[in-house]
């Protein structure tokens, strides 16, 4: 009987719950979803690659690749905090599920030539 | 006498949903006997925190636990900040203590949902679980993520919360505080629930002292421990008091979780109106020197401790954790014999056994 004004309230108002996939819920604003890349500002430096605490970023020196294990990936936004060209930032959508562990290429286009003077 | 029979309760249980077996010597429907088995969920976190650099093992050591995994994260940045010793600004001694008492709240809320669940009372469960989901969505809104928060760093916190963020959240706790207090109600007051837990598992105040109990399970017996009463982080600043009750039963313990549930909840608006300006963290100089330290830390479930020998490299030599649940288990072997087989369910959870913890 004690639940009983608990009950009665709950037959009135709305479900607590969503009909999830038809309705979602946006993502709070600075919620860790997935980690984003840009292309067009990373010099291959490496700091990424090694304060990540999950081992989820490869460099490709060679082919100036910046590779990406999104399966071991635990977005834990070190990354992005310590991306001195601000290269990598976490955005609040979460990835989807996925079926196969496959890596996600990127190419860094702002690394210096050889005779350049290197930024780092 | 009756025939005995050996019945396994675990490791696969509907109402544990962590592996730990429980093999029980039955005289019909009375246990005689009880033998716990640990070791399903190891996972050697340890080892791998002596492998990995010191910054990156407070994301390892966040995922000890699901439901506590902020302060394990913060006990392990508080432990290897005492190497040092490193002293962090006041704001991120509140934020941690904030932070840490967001997740008693809503542990604490998960239990007594589970609580309800193991005696079959399936709507306070939902209800229960319906409020810990607004406290989640306030954590996840400060920190960016619900479960692994990794908001503390060896030095400091991370992140701040921003006036906005504060008015929310003062919003949230004050209304989770309210229906929680009806919820409570039900189960202080409720005859069905009184009937599944009052006299069951009695521990005395002598027991819970001679096996060494700790957190709201000792607290239960009367036993006025508290971690938080070293004034660690900012609890120095908090008007804090240990709640305890003195029954000692299954009845006891949720009371114990109830009161705590509000404590909670106050040290929290506390906190956010005392907060103070400043720097979020310091940066640490060089590596952990060669140092021994310790830290024990209130967690929901009890008292945490962190032991960590650094050697001036940057990764620890040693890092030891002993978690709440390993203390408590063995009040089971204590608490069991005598019960019926019906109770077992209902006693088991209320020493709020967390093996991923126990097991790391």
């Amino acid at each position: 009987m004690i639940m009983l004004p608990t009950v009665v309230r709950n037959l009135f108002g709305g479900p607590a719950t969503r009909m999830y996939p038809v309705t979602t819920r946006e993502p709070f604003a600075r919620a860790r979803g997935h980690v984003e890349f840009n292309e067009d500002l990373c010099n291959q430096c490496g700091t990424c690659a090694r304060r990540c605490p999950a081992v989820a970023i490869d460099l490709d020196k060679e082919k100036k690749e910046w590779i990406l294990h999104p399966d071991r990936c635990i977005i834990c936004e070190v990354c992005a905090e310590v991306c001195p060209k601000d290269a990598i930032t976490i955005a609040p959508q979460w990835r989807a599920p996925f079926y196969k562990r496959e890596a996600i290429i990127y190419h860094s286009k702002a690394v210096k030539e050889k005779g350049e003077k290197s930024s780092e | 006498m009756a025939p005995r029979t050996i019945t396994p309760f675990g490791p696969q249980h509907p109402v544990l949903p962590e592996p730990v077996q429980l093999k029980l010597e039955l005289e019909d429907e009375r246990v005689v006997s009880v033998l716990p088995a640990i070791g399903y969920g190891h996972r050697g976190i340890e080892k791998a925190c002596e492998l990995n650099e010191y910054p990156k093992n407070i994301y390892l050591c966040e995922r000890i636990c699901g439901i506590c995994s902020a302060i394990h994260g913060m006990t392990y940045c508080d432990v290897v900040e005492k190497l040092w010793p490193l002293d962090i600004p006041p704001r991120a001694k509140y934020l941690r203590t904030i932070w840490a008492e967001m997740a008693r709240t809503h542990s604490h809320l998960l239990w007594l949902g589970l609580l309800a669940d193991a005696f079959g009372f399936e709507s306070m469960f939902m209800q229960y679980w319906r409020i810990r989901e607004k406290v989640l969505d306030i954590l996840e809104i400060t920190t960016g993520h619900r479960v692994t928060q990794s908001v503390s760093i060896v030095g400091g916190v991370r992140r701040d919360i921003d006036e906005d963020q504060k008015k929310h959240c003062i919003e949230v706790l004050k209304d989770v505080r309210k229906e929680a207090e009806a919820l409570n109600n039900v189960l202080v007051n409720d005859y069905t629930v009184k009937a599944r837990t009052v006299g069951k598992g009695v521990l005395s105040y002598d027991q819970a002292i001679a096996l060494g109990l700790c957190g709201p399970h000792l607290r239960a017996s009367g036993v006025k421990e508290d971690c938080r009463t070293q004034g660690y982080w900012a609890y120095g600043d908090l008007s804090f008091e240990p709640v305890i009750a003195t029954g000692g039963d299954s009845f006891s313990r949720a009371a114990v979780r109830a009161g705590e549930l509000y404590q909670a909840i106050d040290l929290q608006l506390e906190a956010f109106g005392k907060l103070p300006e400043g720097e979020l963290a310091v940066k640490p100089k060089g590596n952990p020197p060669a140092n021994e330290a310790v830290s024990r830390v209130e967690q929901p479930r009890g008292e945490v401790f962190y032991y960590a020998k650094g050697n001036g490299t940057r990764n620890l030599e040693r890092l030891r954790v002993r978690t709440p649940t390993y203390a408590n288990i063995p009040s089971l072997l204590v608490m069991l014999p005598g019960c019926e087989l019906a109770d077992v369910p209902i006693i088991v959870l209320s020493i709020d056994p967390c093996i991923s913890c126990t097991e790391r």
